[in-house]
């Protein structure tokens, strides 16, 4: 039942990790009548625990940076981040100045860059699908079943699981 | 009843706000009695990056940067005080077309305001209701300048780009029908009920306090103190488009809402007045030279007085640029008005002041 709500409506957290304002009042404007993002079932709360969505605006300044990362870890899975604005995705006209830290790919994965200086209402529609749809890949991936150990072998009729632990990431041959 | 005092934390990552700001409340049940506020969180070193990174003639751009709301403002400041130093004479159009743009910002960033104060007092129909005209406003920049937000629209010695008759016959339209809404609007905010609840006798300022405490801008306009910058200066032609100044006694979060509704009204009708009497001439006039010297510039953003200082040396590089931002004066005079209110108001006063961070931080 949650994985057919959660993509009817993603929850949104929105976080200004030092940005100018503009992209923020653009996340209102996309919100408002007029570009209605709610209509996708979107909403912007202020829980990190109930949002699948997490919209970074701004270049990581030196004191936003810890509460970005306190704020992703407490985002459940599945999450996608998103990255709203040309100074979140490189750093944009701040790269180089001394309290910014370029970027917030330096701190957390990010799904989808959304460009733009400031990103239009249109361009952030167009990120939140598209997030929406790895929101959906990222749960399917969660939900599949998958296998701690390969076959087990057997050397002189001793059954070993020592050497058939699957690593991280790695395929199982049979899949 | 115990005497003991309650900590609760506001921000700085918050449902009511946009940007990063933190509020500690020291509260007696639910009387606020203390404040404690912290700004620092957005500070980029933006001054710092103008005397080190960037060339002078690039830094219109940057400070544009500063702030995303009054972000007209800044680069004008700059620009105008660069313009001072070189010592040239910009053509009356580019004058008109500039102060075109600062009021358009201003009627866009005041309906923010007005329609963020209402979504924090519970009311979020308005909030919709405001921000869905706001668009008619930010379709009209679209269409003058190119960008909805970061316009870049003025450069030194005149503006980017010119402005074709379609296009003011776009803006006329569209003011107009801004100018029925906002009558609305006033309709709403001095009669409604509900709003009056969340908004009348609240967040209250007396005149002795604006004083006092420095404040500027909207906030001490409410209070009865008649200052605005657009009223002092000469270098734009404020008084030939019909500047009033708007004034209010109370003082309260209602008092703040209607100096901005009248100032949307007034800054509609010196868009009109642009429109219908722009001169004939060039947008641009060609600067040469490097800046030398020491120049002073004030302007009204939407928040109230921003100054700017510069100084060069007659190199590529400035040697100082100093921003003194609106919020930052006012921050006194908010921390004395959170005294004394009610906990659940906190949200509703702190949108009412139209704080911008990222201003004050840089």
């Amino acid at each position: 039942m949650f994985r057919k709500y959660r993509k009817k409506s993603p929850w949104i957290l929105h976080y200004n990790a030092g940005s100018c304002n503009g992209c923020d009042i653009e996340i209102l404007a996309a919100l408002a009548p007029k570009y209605d993002l709610e209509r996708f079932g979107v909403i912007n709360t202020g829980n990190p625990k109930q949002s699948d969505i997490f919209l970074v605006t701004g270049p990581v300044t030196f004191r936003s940076r810890e509460r970005l990362v306190e704020l992703y870890t407490q985002m459940p899975e599945p999450k996608v981040v998103i990255a709203l604005g040309s100074c979140t995705c490189t750093g944009g006209v701040f790269r180089d100045m001394y309290n910014v830290e370029d970027g917030i790919d330096r701190y957390i994965p990010v799904d989808v860059y959304v460009p733009g200086c400031a990103a239009s209402p249109e361009l952030l529609i167009d990120g939140v699908v598209k997030a929406l749809e790895i929101l959906e890949e990222k749960t399917k991936a969660i939900e599949k079943p998958f296998r701690l150990f390969k076959e087990a072998s057997s050397e002189n009729g001793i059954i070993n699981r020592r050497h058939s632990a699957l690593k991280v990431g790695e395929k199982d041959e049979e899949d | 009843m115990s005497k003991k005092t309650i900590h609760i934390p506001l921000g700085s990552q918050h449902i009511s706000l946009l940007e990063p700001v933190r509020f500690k409340f020291e509260c007696e049940n639910e009387k606020i009695v203390g404040v404690d506020s912290d700004v620092g969180f957005v500070h980029r070193g933006i001054e710092r990056a103008c005397t080190t990174k960037f060339k002078f003639d690039a830094i219109g751009y940057v400070v544009a940067r500063v702030c995303g709301l009054c972000a007209i403002t800044h680069s004008l400041s700059y620009t105008v005080a660069i313009e001072k130093l070189l010592g040239g004479e910009i053509s009356k159009k580019a004058k008109y077309l500039r102060i075109l743009l600062l009021e358009l910002d201003r009627i866009h960033s005041h309906m923010l305001c007005l329609s963020h104060t209402c979504e924090n007092a519970g009311f979020e129909a308005m909030f919709m209701r405001i921000m869905g005209d706001r668009e008619l406003v930010m379709e009209i920049q679209e269409l003058l300048t190119g960008n909805r937000i970061q316009f870049d629209y003025i450069s030194i010695g005149g503006v980017n780009r010119d402005l074709d008759v379609q296009t003011a016959k776009k803006i006329i339209e569209n003011l107009a029908l801004v100018k029925a809404k906002v009558f609305s609007y006033i309709d709403e905010f001095t009669n409604n009920w509900s709003l009056s609840l969340k908004f009348k006798g609240i967040g209250a300022l007396t005149l002795e306090d604006a004083y006092r405490f420095n404040a500027i801008g909207p906030l001490a306009r409410a209070c009865g103190l008649p200052i605005d910058v657009r009223n002092e200066i000469e270098y734009l032609p404020f008084d030939e488009v019909g500047f009033k100044m708007q004034t209010h006694n109370d003082g309260d979060i209602n008092a703040r809402n209607m100096v901005r509704l009248n100032e949307i009204l007034n800054s509609l009708e010196m868009c009109e007045n642009i429109l219908r009497g722009l001169p004939e001439g060039e947008i641009f006039t060609k600067l040469k030279g490097k800046p030398k010297g020491e120049a002073l510039m004030r302007f009204e953003a939407p928040r109230g007085e921003l100054m700017y200082y510069v100084k060069g040396d007659g190199s590529a590089m400035l040697n100082r640029v100093r921003i003194k931002t609106p919020t930052f004066a006012c921050i006194p005079a908010f921390s004395h008005i959170f005294m004394g209110e009610e906990y659940a108001d906190a949200p509703a006063i702190l949108a009412s002041f139209d704080p911008c961070l990222s201003c004050t931080a840089k």
